[in-house]
């Protein structure tokens, strides 16, 4: 017995300093200064591709998967771009699952599952390094074919990593086999198997994200190009970081700023709407009041922001609006509303709200609805009044429902309503100081020029990489403190 | 102690009555403009702008719309057919992925969770969007690319889930799983009859995204038999405006360019019905309430 | 076990300098290394190009005399035909008619398909993106001249030869020759020439009513604006608004500035074209926007008018009596006719600038014209189509009036008369297939041809006789897009409030529109635009 448990730990200690030898080795081999592919032929290659004598002098005779952008952009082979920037992808995950293991294996933490979270890191790190030495000779191949001649040859340290990976993944597999056992736990497949059932239901779920949203996500990869007609949408010139220059140019600040504050707005302002109106529907006597008054609410939703335009115009126009016709007849002075900024940012939360409120409100009124009957019976038998009831039960049942769409609407607080905006402030300049959000910069900009489909591209990956870190950060605060409000 | 507890009552209904119709004028006011002025005499729009009654009473509006009421017939049956063939369908798959995801015993739920919600996050933008639909999968102009892309949503699907915890607790079904009961049991027998509220508010939301839609038939539409109700709406409210802000230099003939008193009326035909729909589904909520109880 | 795992970082370290390090040596070295044999490689590399370039030269003079070759039709092909518009009602059953004619001419059918008119430059940017269309609509104001510098559309001159010999008469070499960008053809102008110069439509009834003076200078129009002010003050005078401001009224002054953003507040005289010269930096510009300030102010229009959408008919309705915006004599004609027939009292006139300044000219060819897609698969079956929509009568009449007898009659003065809703005067929104030689004539288009002969006249006089010297230029702004982009928003956010005269500053305002438009890059622009101009009118000869 002793005996077998000493192999075991020989077995398991040369298994993983093994694995974290190779990752390790993936880490250096893999950075800036290792080549990893070279261009052959040069002299002949280059002429027939494009690259001009002045292009060439800022090119190098080797790349690593670091810099292959680089040669792409200065050597203007856009069709290549999208392939480069995908390896980079690869590399950056590379680094970070190889670090990451080989930071578990040196603090050597134990867990209850023993090393099999270890195994796991280690199984990711591996297939990521062998993902990416088949990508680069995958990279080689395709530009090959895309040049029409061999323009690039793979150096050897790419079929070097990709058998140390193969074999260091057999040997973790083989470990974590052994402690599978020990711990009785299973992997995905045996998962699959069991819970089969559960599995099928997300097939639908799969295939429409897969359609809808992550296959088109290919298109992030314009915001780094400059598009034009002839070379079309995938070899288009690569341009690095031009477009996010841009658009830092053009008061990215302001614009972020006003973004961020109007949704602070919107999204606090009218949760609290929303659940302070859910409750007092919830709470009146009255049947047929309170379905009424329910109805009435949710009919500003329906006005769409065409017609909201056309009323927003009517009511504060300057010389027959409705209201400036009521400020004259109580002998004030007209007000010019479509002059003077100071007005707006109240006017567009206020019509925010209240477009949204009967919207918002049915999602809280369906929480109170599922609240059991017999707390608020209880409650009233130990002398609870109405507010106490509120205040005791309804608000803290309704606080999931509230933090979880507080979290999810912080998401989106990159990206603004555009139609809300451009429908109500429309091409006023006058106001564009404090009405500009990101989305109708974009949108004027966009407008004037057919081209911009890149710039267009990187302002949404710039809101989206902006609300990503917003929400994982937010996320993990709360998941330490209260992981059931979570929001993944 | 009654009489206590009945002063807060009075108070705080007298207060609640008060706010919510406060409340409840604001949000219709604007709605009664709109009506008011489809059935305002169009030139007294003209000349003095809108007002909260009618003045020159008329139906000559409605009478133009329904006039050749082909058009906004067909409009009216495709955006049924969108929306009932949307709602159903997707309320299936998102009742299926919440429950899934709201399982404890599920190993990677939060992998799933995320998956989901990464979505909202990241888009690759309109474009690789609709080269998806229009060359990958090749369906422009057929009705796939206008109902498929909103069956589902990240917000209901997590709205779902909270929902689904919170009306089932735990140990109700641990019980059931003890006594044998499989996933499409639990799902069918013990979940979904107390989803009554869940359903009817994802449902009702599905269905609102539905019939509130314009953009996906102005992408993917190549044929007006397919168009959306809000589509048709919103090209004749917009015709006009766009026909000048291009440049006057071709000479495009001007189609029939509605009234202001017409563009009105079509508003509230197109979504008046939802809104004399709109009770039905809150008797929903109401039925909640008394599932609770039972459960009570 | 750390020592070891150093000692394992190391060897790998010193693997990896074994490896050999990426970036040292530039890709110019190997290109040197290669030495004179290379070079002398490039060397004759340019010579061939240089031959095949002067081969290529040559190739269309060649080709003029090539009889052209017979198309083969053996497959059929389908075709889709992008407009901008709404589709009339009847799209589909002339279509069908037309499609049984084409089918048997030249085995292919076409299928209409309409942006209409909500978010149309999205939309008609994302067809030729996405490469779902065969043939297009093209005007100079949904961004020809941009979308075929970027190489969006097929080039036509080979095409033309080889497929449509006969189309390079009917059009005309110099019309051609308008819509080259780049040395290149890229789109098919229909044969329409007319005069589309802009100018203001008025109500010449009021002016008699109170006896004011014609409004065809801004003195003019002060006066004849308060003229009517004084007479009747409840009648509303001006619709302006965000996309329509009041710049427009200065092309009574100045024969060619832009007022609605770029190019760049340059001013170009007529008759000497290569004098480019500075507006927006004058004191000319300060002076007219404190006249526009000045008639904001006496009430000539909104003070909203930035937030105001353009009301259709405004002055047909009675809600303004002068237009400005983009008005040319054939919207002016469809406007006199609607007038005439809503209210027989009143009377509309039509002044064109040119009549002021002096300089008109006929219509820029790039208005309407039908490009073939860069992703058009069968380009010459595309190209014979639209030689057929366009040159054969029956097929013309189709797309252009619909079913004879049941959309329109023709009567006994030779005038198209409608008889359906569902299908109108060009209703396909095809005005590219305009063909004057067949062509029915509407009411609308004998009352236009009545202006044309009168601004035929003027601009005979002119140095350039009736020709559009601006319309054969386009501007590649690739160069300096970022400045481009930026100077627009400028223009957008800082000039438009000028225009409409709502600054309460005036001096201030453009101030602050100058210095944003030095920090947007304005120079740049300017310069580019200035380089690219004068090289053109060097080409054509215009000094």
């Amino acid at each position: 017995m002793e005996e077998r448990m000493e192999r075991k730990i020989w077995g398991r200690k040369t298994g993983i300093w093994i694995s974290a030898t190779v990752s390790a080795l993936a880490f250096i081999l893999s950075l800036p200064f290792v080549a990893w592919v070279r261009l052959v032929n040069i002299s002949a290659l280059f002429p027939e591709i494009g690259i001009s004598r002045e292009m060439a002098a800022d090119l190098y005779q080797s790349y690593s998967v670091f810099n292959l952008l680089d040669f792409v952009q200065k050597g203007n082979q856009g069709k290549l771009g999208l392939y480069a920037m995908i390896l980079l992808m690869l590399l950056l995950a590379s680094w970070y699952f190889n670090l990451s293991y080989l930071w578990k294996v040196i603090r050597n933490k134990k867990r209850k599952n023993g090393d099999l979270d270890l195994y796991a890191g280690g199984r990711l790190s591996m297939s990521f390094t062998l993902l990416l030495a088949g990508a680069g000779l995958g990279f080689v191949a395709f530009s090959n074919h895309s040049f029409g001649r061999k323009g690039f040859s793979a150096s050897p340290v790419i079929y070097l990593l990709a058998v140390l990976a193969a074999a260091a993944y057999a040997v973790i597999k083989m470990m974590e086999k052994k402690e599978r056992e020990l711990y009785h736990e299973h992997g995905l497949v045996k998962e699959i198997r069991k819970n089969w059932i559960l599995f099928l239901m997300l097939v639908p779920m799969f295939i429409y994200f897969l359609i809808n949203s992550y296959l088109p996500m290919v298109g992030v990869y314009y915001a780094f190009t400059s598009f034009n007609f002839r070379d079309g949408l995938w070899a288009s010139p690569f341009v690095g970081m031009k477009n996010f220059e841009f658009l830092m140019k053009g008061d990215l600040f302001r614009l972020t700023k006003n973004t961020i504050l109007y949704n602070i707005a919107f999204i606090l302002l009218g949760n609290v709407l929303q659940v302070f109106f859910a409750v007092l529907v919830s709470q009146t006597a009255g049947k047929w009041f309170k379905k009424v008054s329910q109805t009435l609410m949710f009919m500003p939703y329906f006005v769409s922001f065409v017609l909201l335009r056309v009323l927003v115009y009517n009511l504060f126009e300057y010389d027959y609006g409705l209201i400036n016709n009521i400020v004259t007849s109580l002998g004030g002075e007209r007000i010019d509303f479509y002059n003077t900024p100071a007005y707006w940012p109240f006017l567009i939360v206020a019509f925010n709200l209240w477009k949204g409120i009967g919207y918002g409100m049915v999602v809280y009124l369906a929480s109170i609805m599922g609240i059991d009957g017999e707390l608020y019976e209880a409650a009233r038998v130990d002398g609870a009044n109405i507010f106490h009831q509120i205040r005791y039960i309804t608000l803290p049942l309704l606080k999931p429902t509230f933090i979880i769409l507080l979290l999810y609407s912080l998401g989106g607080i990159m990206k603004g309503q555009f139609e809300l905006f451009y429908q109500m402030v429309g091409n006023n300049g006058v106001l564009y100081n404090v009405t500009d959000i990101i989305d109708t910069y974009v949108y004027r900009i966009t407008m004037t020029q057919p081209l911009s489909i890149g710039l267009g591209t990187a302002a949404g990956l710039y809101q989206s990489v902006f609300g990503f870190v917003l929400v994982v950060g937010i996320n993990w605060l709360i998941k330490r403190k209260n992981s059931q409000y979570a929001l993944f | 102690m009654k009489i206590k507890t009945s002063k807060s009552m009075i108070a705080f209904q007298s207060i609640a009555c008060v706010l919510l119709t406060f409340g409840a004028v604001i949000c219709v006011l604007p709605f009664g403009i709109i009506l008011s002025g489809s059935l305002t005499d169009d030139a007294i729009i003209i000349k003095e702008g809108y007002s909260i009654l009618p003045k020159g009473f008329t139906f000559e509006a409605y009478k133009t719309i329904f006039k050749v009421p082909g058009e906004i017939l067909q409009a009216y049956k495709m955006t049924i057919f969108y929306t009932a063939v949307g709602t159903s369908l997707g309320l299936m798959m998102i009742t299926m992925t919440s429950y899934v995801i709201s399982r404890k015993e599920f190993k990677y739920r939060d992998q799933v969770s995320f998956l989901i919600y990464f979505t909202t996050l990241f888009g690759g933008g309109l474009i690789p969007w609709y080269l998806m639909y229009a060359n990958v999968l090749n369906m422009k102009g057929t009705t796939f690319p206008i109902w498929f892309p909103g069956l589902m949503s990240p917000f209901l699907i997590i709205l779902m889930r909270t929902f689904i915890s919170e009306s089932v607790p735990d140990a109700i079904t641990e019980s059931a799983k003890l006594d044998g009961a499989g996933h499409l049991t639990i799902f069918g027998r013990i979940i979904l009859p107390v989803l009554g509220p869940g359903l009817a508010t994802v449902g009702l939301f599905l269905a609102l995204g539905y019939w509130n839609d314009w953009y996906r038939s102005s992408m993917f539409s190549t044929s007006q038999e397919t168009w959306e109700l809000q589509f048709y709406l919103y090209n004749l409210l917009n015709a006009a405006a766009s026909i000048k802000q291009m440049a006057m230099n071709a000479d495009i003939a001007m189609a029939d360019i509605p009234t202001q008193s017409m563009k009105l009326a079509m508003a509230v035909v197109v979504t008046g019905p939802v809104l004399l729909f709109y009770p039905f589904v809150q008797r929903y909520f109401v039925s909640g309430i008394t599932v609770g109880a039972v459960k009570g | 076990m750390k020592k070891k795992l150093l000692s394992l970082l190391l060897a790998t370290a010193m693997l990896a300098a074994l490896a050999g390090c990426g970036g040292g040596k530039t890709a110019a070295d190997a290109m040197d290394e290669a030495g004179e044999s290379s070079a002398a490689a490039e060397q004759t590399k340019e010579e061939t190009e240089a031959v095949q370039e002067t081969q290529e030269e040559e190739e269309p003079a060649a080709g003029e005399n090539k009889e052209p070759a017979q198309l083969d039709t053996s497959e059929r092909v389908d075709l889709v035909f992008y407009t901008l518009g709404d589709a009339p009602a009847d799209k589909e059953k002339v279509q069908e008619k037309i499609n049984e004619i084409l089918l048997e001419k030249v085995n292919a059918t076409v299928d209409f398909q309409f942006s209409t008119w909500v978010d149309w430059q999205q939309k008609y940017s994302l067809q030729l993106t996405t490469g779902g269309v065969d043939l297009i609509y093209t005007a100079n104001w949904s961004e020809y001249g941009t979308l075929a510098n970027s190489g969006a559309f097929l080039p036509l001159d080979d095409l033309l030869d080889t497929v449509s010999p006969d189309m390079r008469e009917l059009i005309g070499e110099s019309a051609l020759n308008q819509c080259r960008v780049g040395g290149q053809l890229y789109t098919i102008p229909c044969n329409d020439l007319e005069f589309t110069c802009n100018g203001i439509i008025y109500r010449e009834d009021l002016r008699e009513k109170y006896d004011l003076p014609v409004p065809n200078t801004p003195e003019n129009i002060e006066a004849y604006l308060l003229g009517i002010k004084e007479n009747d003050p409840d009648q509303q005078l001006l619709d302006v608004n965000g996309q329509e401001t009041m710049g427009t009224v200065f092309n009574f002054k100045y024969p060619w500035v832009t007022f609605t953003g770029v190019p760049y507040g340059l001013a170009i005289n007529y008759d000497t074209p290569q004098e480019v010269n500075d507006y927006w930096f004058s004191d000319d510009f300060l002076e007219d926007m404190k006249l526009l300030k000045k008639w904001a102010d006496l009430g000539f229009w909104s003070r909203s008018a930035l937030s105001n959408t353009p009301q259709e008919a405004p002055l047909e309705n009675g809600l303004s009596v002068m237009y400005f915006a983009g008005f040319n004599p054939a919207k002016a004609t469809w406007v006199m006719k609607d007038v005439e027939e809503e209210h027989p009292d009143w009377k509309v006139e039509f002044i064109a600038f040119g009549e002021t300044t002096g300089v008109i000219f006929p219509a820029n060819m790039q208005t309407n014209g039908t490009a073939v897609s860069k992703d058009c698969k069968n380009p010459e079956r595309a190209m014979k189509v639209l030689e057929l929509l366009l040159t054969d009568k029956e097929l013309n009449d189709l797309v252009m009036y619909g079913i004879e007898g049941e959309h329109y009659e023709v009567d006994e003065n030779g005038i198209y008369q409608n008889l359906s809703d569902k299908y109108g005067y060009g209703s396909m929104s095809t005005p590219n297939l305009r063909n004057k030689d067949i062509m029915i004539p509407s009411e609308a288009r004998l009352r236009q041809d009545k202006f044309s002969t009168k601004f035929e006249e003027i601009g005979a006089k002119t140095k350039f006789p009736n020709t559009d010297i601006f319309g054969g230029f386009t501007e590649d702004n690739t160069p300096y897009s970022t400045e481009y982009g930026a100077v627009s928003n400028v223009c957008d956010q800082y000039l438009k409030p000028l225009l409409v005269g709502t600054v309460d500053d005036v001096d201030a305002a453009v101030a602050q529109f100058r210095d944003k438009l030095k920090e947007a890059g304005i120079d740049a622009c300017r310069e580019g635009y200035k380089e690219q101009w004068i090289a053109y009118c060097e080409e054509y000869g215009y000094k």
